[in-house]
């Protein structure tokens, strides 16, 4: 079956152990306000505009037969002199896709890395994701980045197949969550449960937004309920102002509903008091 | 860094010790003319002039010291003289005896004292044209004297009893502690540049050094931090006067220095003193001495991350050189299994033998992009196949149109450099008739650019036929203007670095080729010519008089630095890229010439993503990859240091072979890498 992402990402860095390749899934259910990576929100294929080194020749614009109305003609990509258009979003063929990273196992074993699903949202497209982890099986080491927003059943069966969870926690409250994420935390939370449940590894991330997530009361909701078997650590993601960085890219404005000049006040000590692995990246 | 070497470092950094040195013209060229003086005799009393013009400059933190308070280096042979000598020889980069690597351990281990003895008594009995150049080395030791005796004053004078006691020693006797011996080599080095030799190499200085290190560490009169600092201070004075020694670019000075490796049995070498040069460089943060890391599959995960903490700093080195594929190559082309085992690299990466080795390594560049572009024009392709064999018989015609005027060769003598070469001394014999090893080596340029044309051509011309060949040759001599759509077909034609054989089946092609043509010619030294796959500064050079290729690049766009993937190319990530790049046979074109990875800097902002990357050039090397080198940057930084360059006067970039400052660069080397990171 076809999958669709819109990135694969060799030397990811923080994305698990060792050395990795990152697959990013696009389209994500949630709508963070902070998302750093606006191209992985939308299912819908789009064109993306990289502005490092734009000559602002123009071409691009004077090709264009449906300005506003992008219909993906991709005419724009052809004439940009430094090739600095793409058009977002692959459908991939779950065994095409597998072929292309099985190259790279061998150097992944020896870095003593793997492959890791991200996104967007690899659950979004949980049919997919199963068949592509299915196929790594004993192949190399899979890890998914996730957001656990999905249904229980389908999260259960992903935790089969795999080698570990890298499992987001924004927000614990409600409210907040529905208001800067744009969805509910309580299928995150069920998730989280089954999760732990489940002995299969995990990591807990927690990106620390200045006064949304970092506050001691969200950390504290969170430092609650960690535990389970698989449990390793949890991992503060400090915000980074370049997270709008890729928004013109996409054509849309960067609007943060908290204020980006105050530093995230980094919390270990929540953690480390309930004696709770903490690192900051 | 201690309080003293901070002070040093903040001297050199502020530069105002160069306005000082006198620019006073001296001319000697008509003098000697008319006396009809040798000149191997002219070499040596220009250097004996300088010397004398030279006066000691000492501060009260130096315990090393030599820098230059003359700028001037006058000419040895008159115009209407090098005229008649570019009539009946080829005269490469002005004839300088450059980019070589003395025998430093036997001129250590031996002094003055006992060279110039065996000058003396190998004169008796020698013939005329011996006897000149015997006097001539005698009078460049004599020189060297003079410097010594002037800066032994000056240091007793200013109460730098250490230095004066040193100088007091060295060079006539072999050194008595490794401080001593730290001594004699800088003033070898700075001697060697008031010579005219150019690219004055360092070489493998923990090797020669550790004799002198280690003994001090025995008898307990030398502990790790003492050692650090001596070397922290000899890194510092090695970039004293670096501003006088430009190449193409500031920074292209070739002082090069070679860590780790093996002995001559082949057992690892990398040694305390090794890693203490490493920490050394760390801290000090400065472009020379550029850093070289010999290194196999056998070599330990610390020293990969120790190498890392100096990539994390920005400094563009350590250059890594992979003795698996680098010592079976140099035997491959002649040269003893304990010479290539005993390798270190010119001024960037070209790999030459300490001593025994007049190699000339950057004699030229092949243009590769053209050639393949010739082939292209030859007519309506019949066959993928017989398109290749065009290529093939281009590179040749490539090559041997480089290598046949490369013949009768002028060098301006060079009787100090000679005195510190295996042999010279002994045979009276100058290092610019020749010594041992007599190669020459030539970069393979565009490498990426040039099969990745292939690959476009045989893409989308013979097999998928989305590309007529009329068309092609329209769309190249439009340089693309009107023909988009022909260029957007071949850009995504598969290209080098995706780890796909349909590209990389041509580079291992093409560089075949390029090895078998350059293996073809013998030059007229009694050597062979060495095929690489550096670029030196032609992959700007050429680019800017080349068209639009089929690869998809425009006309004028510069080819990509060195090994590296082209700059038009989006590739799938550093894993494909070491793979696609360790996949031809790197043991044929071994002359040098690294893979660039440009990292953003913030891969390095924990040991995380220190230890990956470090991990990462271990893969490389068990992969067969000959030589890396990284550069940790962000185009943020460069684009902001361009505007406002007095924000950034340390920023550092690795540019083709050698670390230099962003600041120094000409635009185009800026644009460069800048383009690198683009996406």
């Amino acid at each position: 079956m076809k999958g669709r992402i819109f990135s694969i990402e060799e030397f990811s860095l923080y994305d698990g152990p060792g050395i990795r390749t990152t697959v990013f899934f696009k389209g994500c259910p949630l709508s963070c306000n902070w998302c750093h990576s606006p191209e992985g929100q939308g299912y819908a294929r789009q064109i993306v505009k990289s502005g490092n080194g734009c000559l602002h020749c123009g071409k691009c614009a004077a090709v264009c037969t449906h300005p506003g109305a992008c219909v993906l003609c991709g005419e724009c990509v052809k004439v940009c002199p430094r090739s600095l258009i793409r058009i977002s979003g692959e459908d991939r063929e779950a065994e095409q896709l597998y072929k292309k990273l099985s190259k790279n196992f061998a150097l992944l074993e020896r870095g003593g890395g793997g492959v890791t699903f991200s996104g967007g949202e690899p659950l979004m497209q949980a049919e997919f994701l199963l068949e592509m982890l299915r196929l790594c099986e004993g192949k190399t080491h899979r890890a998914i980045q996730t957001s656990g927003y999905c249904a229980e059943t389908t999260f259960s069966e992903v935790l089969k197949n795999v080698d570990l969870v890298l499992y987001d926690l924004k927000l614990i409250d409600e409210d907040a969550a529905k208001r800067y994420t744009g969805k509910s935390s309580a299928p995150i939370l069920r998730n989280f449960e089954i999760l732990k449940g489940s002995g299969v590894p995990f990591v807990v991330r927690v990106p620390l937004i200045p006064t949304v997530t970092d506050t001691e009361k969200n950390l504290t909701a969170i430092a609650e309920r960690i535990g389970g078997a698989g449990f390793l650590k949890v991992e503060l993601e400090p915000y980074n102002k370049f997270a709008g960085s890729k928004y013109a890219m996409c054509g849309r404005e960067y609007l943060p509903q908290f204020d980006e000049s105050v530093p995230p006040e980094i919390n270990t000590k929540i953690f480390e008091e309930r004696n709770i692995k903490v690192s900051v990246y | 860094m201690n309080e003293r070497i901070e002070k040093l470092r903040a001297m050199l950094l502020a530069k105002e010790y160069r306005a000082k040195r006198s620019r006073e013209p001296i001319e000697l060229a008509d003098s000697f003319s008319k006396e009809k003086i040798g000149y191997a005799m002219r070499a040596a009393l220009r250097l004996k002039r300088l010397a004398e013009e030279e006066e000691p400059s000492l501060c009260e933190w130096d315990r090393i010291g030599f820098r230059r308070s003359t700028a001037c280096m006058p000419p040895i042979l008159t115009e209407k003289e090098w005229a008649e000598i570019r009539k009946e020889h080829f005269v490469f980069d002005f004839g300088w005896v450059a980019n070589i690597n003395s025998d430093y351990k036997m001129v250590l281990s031996r002094g003055f004292k006992s060279i110039r003895e065996e000058i003396e008594q190998r004169k008796a009995d020698a013939n005329a044209a011996q006897k000149e150049e015997a006097e001539a080395m005698l009078i460049s030791l004599r020189a060297v004297d003079t410097v010594v005796r002037k800066y032994r004053t000056a240091a007793k004078a200013q109460g730098l009893f250490a230095l004066a006691e040193a100088l007091s020693n060295v060079p006539e006797h072999p050194p008595r502690s490794f401080y001593e011996a730290c001594v004699m080599l800088r003033l070898l080095n700075f001697m060697l540049w008031l010579n005219d030799n150019k690219h004055v190499t360092v070489g493998r200085f923990d090797q020669y050094m550790y004799p002198y290190f280690r003994a001090d560490v025995e008898a307990g009169v030398l502990d790790e931090t003492g050692a650090l600092e001596i070397i922290e201070e000899l890194f510092i004075s090695l970039n004293f006067d670096a501003d006088l020694y430009p190449g193409v670019q500031q920074g292209d000075n070739g002082q090069s220095l070679v860590l780790g490796g093996c002995d001559k049995d082949g057992n690892p070498a990398y040694n305390e003193l090794s890693r203490l040069c490493l920490i050394a460089s760390a801290e000090l943060k400065l472009i020379d001495p550029k850093i070289n890391l010999r290194v196999d599959k056998n070599t330990p995960r610390e020293i990969y991350l120790l190498g890392t903490t100096l990539t994390a700093k920005g400094l563009g080195f350590p250059q890594y050189s992979n003795d698996d594929v680098v010592i079976p190559a140099l035997c491959r082309w002649g040269y003893a299994l304990e010479d290539a085992r005993n390798y270190v690299v010119a001024a960037c990466w070209e790999f030459i033998v300490p001593g025994k080795a007049f190699d000339i390594n950057n004699v030229d560049g092949a243009n590769l992009p053209r050639a393949v572009d010739r082939a292209l024009r030859e007519g309506e392709i019949g066959s993928y196949r017989e398109f290749r064999e065009r290529v093939r018989r281009q590179i040749d015609a490539e090559v041997e149109s480089i290598t046949a005027p490369v013949k009768n060769l002028f060098f301006q003598p060079s009787p100090l450099q000679s005195v510190l070469m295996d042999g010279c001394a002994e045979e009276l014999k100058d290092v610019s008739e020749g010594l041992h090893y007599n190669n020459m080596g030539l970069h393979g340029v565009g490498i990426a650019n040039a099969a990745d044309a292939m690959a476009a051509v045989k893409y989308c011309v013979c097999e998928q036929k989305t590309v007529s060949y009329g068309e092609l040759l329209r769309a190249l001599d439009a340089d693309f203007e009107g023909f988009e759509d022909v260029r957007s077909k071949l850009l995504s034609a598969p290209k080098m670095g995706n780890n796909d054989d349909f590209a990389d089946d041509e580079a291992a092609f093409l560089l075949d080729c390029f090895a078998d043509s350059c293996e073809k010619q013998k030059n007229d030294r009694g050597g062979i010519w060495r095929a690489g796959t550096g670029t030196a500064m032609y992959y700007i050079w050429y680019s800017e008089t080349m068209g639009a290729t089929a690869d998809g690049r425009r006309a004028g766009t510069a080819y990509s630095a060195n090994y590296s993937p082209s700059l038009d190319v989006k590739t799938d990530g550093v894993l494909s890229v070491i793979s696609s790049f360790s996949k031809p046979d790197l043991g044929r074109v071994c002359n040098g010439g690294p893979l660039t990875l440009e990292f953003h800097d913030t891969v390095f902002r924990n040991e995380e993503g220190m230890g990956k990357v470090a991990d990462l050039v271990r893969m490389f090397v068990a992969l067969g990859g000959h030589q890396l080198q990284l550069n940790a940057i962000n185009r943020e930084t460069l684009l902001d240091a361009q505007k406002h360059p007095e924000k950034y006067p340390q920023l550092i970039v690795r540019v083709w072979g050698w670390s230099g400052y962003f600041n120094e660069l000409d635009l185009c080397y800026q644009q460069h890498v800048i383009r690198r990171l683009e996406f």
